[in-house]
C-alpha cells in the first residue's frame, strides 16, 4: 500500500480505472460520474461497516466521491491506511459502464479527529460536499466543527441520538449561530414526509377551513423508543398553523403537548402502540378532530398490509374522502437518497426545529465543548 | 408553484411535492382509446403515486362505446398493469374511485347537458369546486361539435371554478382549417383556457433546452451565425406506418412531425431570451421565430426541401414491407414518409445560419436530437501536422438517452501532433438516478395547474401552417421528382438530402 497522500490517492484511483479499461468487461469504456462529494465519519469501528454497507447502496442514487473515515479495529494497524474501490451504477447501460469511486481512510483514534484537512484535499474540486454524521451528535469532535465549519450541508440521524432530548434542544438552540452558512439535515426529517405530504392533502381546496378548528392530534408510534418521529410531526403543525406553546418546557417527548391555536387550545397527544423493537418509534397513525362549524375525523393510519397506508376524512358521520397509497419500508440509503435530491435549505425543517427548541428544556449549554462562545 | 386552492393550505408549503394540482375534473373525449389507456391513465397514476394529484379529483370518460363504468375501469386497470404490474388492488380502487364513464354520440346535446349535471353533483360530492378541463382525444374532425357544445351547455363558463380545454394534435390540416379551428374554439373559449398540446414539450430534455441556453452563461454568447456553421434537428423512427395507415395518408411526415413537434423544437433552439419566464413571453419569443422563416416559393421548396417514401428492405436483420405495401395505404400513394428542409430564419443573430430537419419512417433507429454544428477554427494552426479537424458539435438528445454531448479535438498522447475528437458527455440517466417523467404526466398538470408554458399558442400553430404550406401545396399537387420508393427501409433516406447540404463539410449526422 503507498504512503497515504491525495496524490497516491488519486493515482490509485486512475489506475484502477485504467486496469478495468483494460480488461474484458468494459469494452466499450467508463464513464465517471461525480455528481456530489459525500464525507461520512463512523465514530466506531462496528458502526464503520454499517455506514460503508449504507454508501454502497446510496451510490445506485447518487453517483459521486464517497469519502469514509472510520477508526481501525486493532491498535497494532498503521496509524492512518486508505483503500479505494470502484463503484458501478447496476442500472445503467451495461455497454456504458458508469461508475464512480469511494476511497476508506481508516485511522487510529489518536488522528481520526484531525483528519479533516487530508479529507478536503481528496474530495472533487467544484461539486458540492455533504457530512454525513450517521452516530450520536457530538459534544465537540474536531473533524465534525471543521466540517460543519466549512461544507455545503451535515446530515445527522436523530434516530441515532442517545439523548435525544438534549440533543435536539442543542441543534434547536445553536446550530443556527455557529453554523450559519451551513444547512443542517436530518434523516428522520425525511422519514416523515410522506405523512405530512398524506396530512396535507387532507386539507387541500375547501378541506383547508378545517384546520383552524383542530382541537386534538393523536399520532400513534411503535413503542420501546423515543417517540422522535412523531415528536417532529407535532412541531411541523404547530410550525406551520402557527400555533404557540405556552406550557412549561418539556424534558420528556411523551408528554402531552398543549398549543395556543387560532380557536382555543390543541392537545398534540403521542401514543406508544405496541411493535417490535425494529419498529420503535415508526409512526402508525395519526388521528386530527376537528370541532365547531367544521367538526370532522382526518385520519393517515398504516393497514394491516404494511405496505399500504390509508388517508380519510370524515364529516358529519360520514365518509368524505379516502386513499389508498404504496409505503415502502425506507432504508438508510433510500432516505439520504431523497434528502440528497434537494440541495437548498428547507425552511420547514428550520422553523420546525425552532418550535421544537422552544417546547423543550433548554439545554446544558455548559457541556459545549469547544466553548465557541 | 402552488395553485392558489392550495395556497390556503398551509401544510402544503415547503412539502418537496410542492407543485400539486388543485381539485378537479376532468373530462375526456375519446376516453375508450388508445391514449387514455397507455398514456393519459399512467400518466395520472404517476401523479397520484407522487401525491401530486389532488384527493378530491373526477376523471369521467366519454366515447360513443357502450361500457359500463366498471368496463371502463377495468380496460384502464389492465392497461396499467402491463407497465405497473405491482400495482395492487386496493391502490387501484383507491385511485379508480371517482373513475366514471358516460356512452354517447359527440353530436348529441344530451349528453352534455347529463355531463353538466353530474359534473355538479361531482363538485358537490367530492369537493372538486367547479374546476373542468376537457380533454379532446379523438379524431380532429369531432373537435368543433364538441367544443360548440360544451359552449351550448354552458360548461365553458369559468363562474365557480376554471374551465379548460385540452386539444390533441394534429390542430388543423392546413393553415385555413387552423384558422377556422381556433376561430371555433375561441367563439366558446377563451386563449387562455385553450391548452393545444405537443406532448413534445412536455418531455424533460425539451425543457432543458432553456435550462441549458439561458441558465449557463457559456452558451448564449456563442450561439448565433457568428459561431454557429449550421444546425440540425432530426427525429427518426424505426417503425412503419403501422396500424396508422389510414390517418398517415391524409396527413404525410410533414404534418405528422414538422408542423408541430420539429417546429417547436427549432423554435426553442433559436428563439431569443424571453424577459420573464412566463408562458405568455416564452410563446412570444417563439412565435418570432416561426414568423421568421423565410417563405419558400416553388423554387426553394424544390432545392430545400426533400421528400421520401420509404420501400422493402430490413431492419434488424427482418425484412419489412414498403409503404406502398402496408395495410391501408394507396399502391400508387405519394404521401411522404421523409422530408428533409434547409430553413433560414430572417433574424439578426440567425442571418445566413441553415436550420436542416429531418425526420422520416424507416430509418435505422429510433432517435430525436438537435444538433449544433460550429464553424472551423479561423486558423488552421495545425494544417501541415494533422490530416482533418472535425468541426465542434454540440448535442441535445431528446430521446432515448436523453443528454448532452459537445464534441471537441484533443491531442492523441505521443510524440506526433495528431488529434481526435472526443466526447464530453451528459447524460440525465447517469446523472440522475431519478429518471424523466413522461411527457402527458407534467402535461396534464401543467393544464391543472394553469400552467401554459408547454402548450401552443393559436398564433403560433398558425405561423407553423403559414411556413410549411408552401412546400405542402407543392408535394401535394405534383409527382416527386424521380420515382417513390426513394429509400430502403433501413437506410438514412434518400441520396437527393444529401445535396441540399451544400458545403462539402455539412453532412447529415449518422446516428
Amino acid at each position: 500500500m503507498s504512503v497515504p497522500t491525495a496524490q497516491n490517492i488519486e493515482s490509485d484511483l486512475t489506475g484502477l480505472w485504467k486496469i478495468d479499461q483494460d480488461s474484458h468487461l468494459s469494452q466499450s469504456g467508463i464513464r465517471r460520474i461525480y455528481t456530489t462529494n459525500l464525507v461520512a465519519y463512523a465514530s466506531d469501528h462496528e458502526d464503520g461497516y454499517r455506514v460503508e454497507g449504507i454508501l454502497g447502496d446510496l451510490v445506485q442514487y447518487h453517483p459521486g466521491r464517497y469519502i469514509l473515515v472510520r477508526p481501525a479495529a486493532d491498535t497494532a494497524e498503521a496509524p492512518l491506511r486508505y483503500y479505494v474501490s470502484g463503484r458501478c451504477l447496476s442500472w445503467a447501460d451495461p455497454e456504458k459502464r458508469v461508475c464512480c469511486d469511494m476511497v476508506k481512510l481508516v485511522a487510529q483514534k489518536e488522528i481520526i479527529e484531525n483528519l479533516y484537512g487530508f479529507t478536503f484535499s481528496i474530495l472533487v474540486p467544484d461539486l458540492p460536499v455533504e457530512f454525513w454524521w450517521p452516530g450520536d451528535m457530538p459534544y465537540y469532535n474536531s473533524f465534525f466543527e471543521h466540517m460543519a465549519e466549512q461544507l455545503n450541508r451535515v446530515w445527522v440521524d436523530s434516530s441515532k441520538f442517545k439523548d435525544p432530548v438534549q440533543s435536539l434542544a442543542r441543534l434547536g438552540a445553536f446550530w443556527h449561530k455557529r453554523y450559519p452558512k451551513t444547512n443542517l439535515a436530518d434523516m428522520n426529517w425525511i422519514r416523515i414526509q410522506r405523512w405530512q405530504a398524506l396530512i396535507a392533502e387532507l386539507f387541500d381546496g375547501e378541506w383547508s377551513k378545517y384546520l383552524k378548528e383542530i382541537k386534538q392530534v393523536t399520532i400513534e408510534y411503535g413503542e420501546g423508543g423515543t417517540p422522535l418521529r412523531s415528536f417532529y410531526l407535532a412541531c411541523w403543525l404547530a410550525a406551520q398553523l402557527g400555533w404557540r406553546h405556552h406550557q412549561p418546557r418539556l424534558s420528556k417527548l411523551t408528554d402531552p403537548l398543549v398549543f395556543e391555536g387560532p380557536n382555543g387550545s390543541v392537545e398534540i397527544l403521542l401514543k406508544p402502540v405496541p411493535a417490535p423493537d425494529h419498529r420503535a418509534d415508526r409512526i402508525f397513525a395519526v388521528g386530527i378532530v376537528t370541532q365547531g362549524e367544521h367538526a370532522g375525523i382526518f385520519t393517515v393510519v398504516r393497514d394491516e398490509d404494511p405496505h399500504l397506508v390509508i388517508a380519510r376524512s370524515e364529516v358529519n358521520h360520514q365518509l368524505a374522502f379516502s386513499r389508498v397509497v404504496t409505503f415502502e419500508h425506507l432504508h438508510s440509503d433510500d432516505v439520504l437518497a431523497i434528502g440528497l435530491k434537494h440541495f437548498e435549505a428547507d425552511p420547514v425543517w428550520k422553523k420546525t426545529l425552532q418550535m421544537a427548541g422552544s417546547i423543550l428544556v433548554h439545554p446544558d449549554m455548559s457541556l459545549e465543548k469547544g466553548s465557541k462562545g | 408553484m402552488l395553485s392558489s386552492a392550495l395556497l390556503e393550505n398551509p401544510l402544503r408549503q415547503g412539502l418537496s411535492s410542492g407543485r400539486v394540482a388543485p381539485p378537479c375534473s376532468l373530462v375526456i373525449y375519446g376516453a375508450s382509446g388508445d391514449l387514455t389507456a397507455r398514456k393519459l391513465v399512467p400518466a395520472l397514476f404517476e401523479l397520484y403515486e407522487k401525491h401530486l394529484l389532488p384527493v378530491s379529483f373526477n376523471l369521467i370518460g366519454i366515447s360513443r362505446s357502450a361500457i359500463s363504468d366498471e368496463d371502463f375501469r377495468k380496460k384502464l386497470k389492465e392497461a396499467l398493469l402491463q407497465s405497473k404490474p405491482q400495482v395492487s388492488d386496493a391502490i387501484w380502487n383507491s385511485f379508480s374511485q371517482n373513475f366514471h364513464y358516460h356512452a354517447g354520440g359527440y353530436d348529441d346535446f344530451k349528453v352534455y347537458q347529463a355531463l353538466a349535471v353530474k359534473l355538479n353533483e361531482l363538485d358537490e360530492k367530492n369537493g372538486t369546486v367547479g374546476n373542468r378541463i376537457f380533454y379532446l382525444s379523438t379524431p380532429p374532425n369531432v373537435f368543433e361539435e364538441i367544443i360548440s357544445n360544451l359552449g351550448a351547455a354552458g360548461l365553458a363558463k369559468e363562474e365557480k371554478g376554471f374551465s379548460r380545454v385540452v386539444i390533441e394534435k394534429p390542430f388543423g390540416h392546413d393553415l385555413d382549417s387552423a384558422k377556422e379551428l381556433n376561430q371555433k374554439v375561441r367563439e366558446v373559449f377563451k386563449e387562455n383556457q385553450i391548452y393545444r398540446i405537443d406532448h413534445y414539450l412536455g418531455k424533460e430534455t425539451v425543457q432543458n433546452f432553456l435550462v441549458m441556453r439561458f441558465a449557463n452563461s457559456i452558451f448564449e454568447p456563442i450561439w448565433d451565425r457568428r459561431y454557429v456553421d449550421h444546425i440540425q434537428i432530426t427525429a427518426s423512427e424505426d417503425l412503419g406506418v403501422g396500424t396508422r395507415a389510414g390517418y398517415y395518408e391524409s396527413s404525410g411526415i410533414l404534418r405528422d412531425m414538422f408542423q408541430n413537434h420539429l417546429f417547436q423544437v427549432m423554435c426553442l433552439m433559436a428563439m431569443e431570451p424571453p424577459v420573464i419566464f412566463e408562458a405568455n413571453a416564452i410563446r412570444d419569443e417563439k412565435l418570432k421565430i416561426l414568423q421568421a422563416i423565410r417563405p419558400f416559393d416553388e423554387q426553394t421548396v424544390r432545392t430545400n426541401a426533400i421528400r421520401g417514401q420509404y420501400g422493402p428492405g430490413f431492419l434488424a436483420g427482418q425484412k419489412v414491407p414498403g409503404y406502398r405495401q402496408e395495410a391501408g395505404v394507396d399502391p400508387q400513394s405519394i404521401t411522404p414518409t421523409y422530408a428533409a428542409i434547409k430553413i433560414f430564419l430572417d433574424t439578426w443573430r440567425w442571418h445566413g445560419v441553415p436550420f436542416f430537419l429531418r425526420s422520416a419512417k424507416r430509418l435505422p433507429k429510433r432517435t430525436t436530437e438537435a444538433a449544433i454544428q460550429f464553424k472551423e477554427p479561423p486558423n488552421l494552426l495545425f494544417k501541415n501536422n494533422m490530416t482533418e479537424l472535425s468541426p465542434n458539435v454540440l448535442i441535445i438528445r431528446i430521446q432515448p438517452d436523453e443528454g448532452i454531448t459537445l464534441k471537441f479535438e484533443t491531442k492523441v498522447p505521443g510524440m506526433s501532433m495528431e488529434a481526435r475528437t472526443v466526447n464530453m458527455d451528459f447524460r440525465y440517466g447517469t446523472s440522475f438516478a431519478e429518471g424523466t417523467s413522461e411527457a402527458y404526466e407534467r402535461l396534464l398538470l401543467d393544464c391543472m395547474l394553469g400552467d401554459a408554458t408547454l402548450f401552443i399558442r393559436g398564433d403560433e400553430t398558425e405561423a407553423a401552417w403559414a411556413a410549411l404550406m408552401p412546400v405542402l401545396n407543392l408535394w401535394e399537387t405534383t409527382q416527386p421528382e424521380g420515382t417513390f420508393p426513394n429509400y430502403e427501409a433501413g437506410s438514412w433516406g434518400p441520396a437527393e438530402a444529401d445535396e441540399m447540404m451544400e458545403k462539402p463539410w455539412r453532412k447529415w449526422r449518422k446516428l
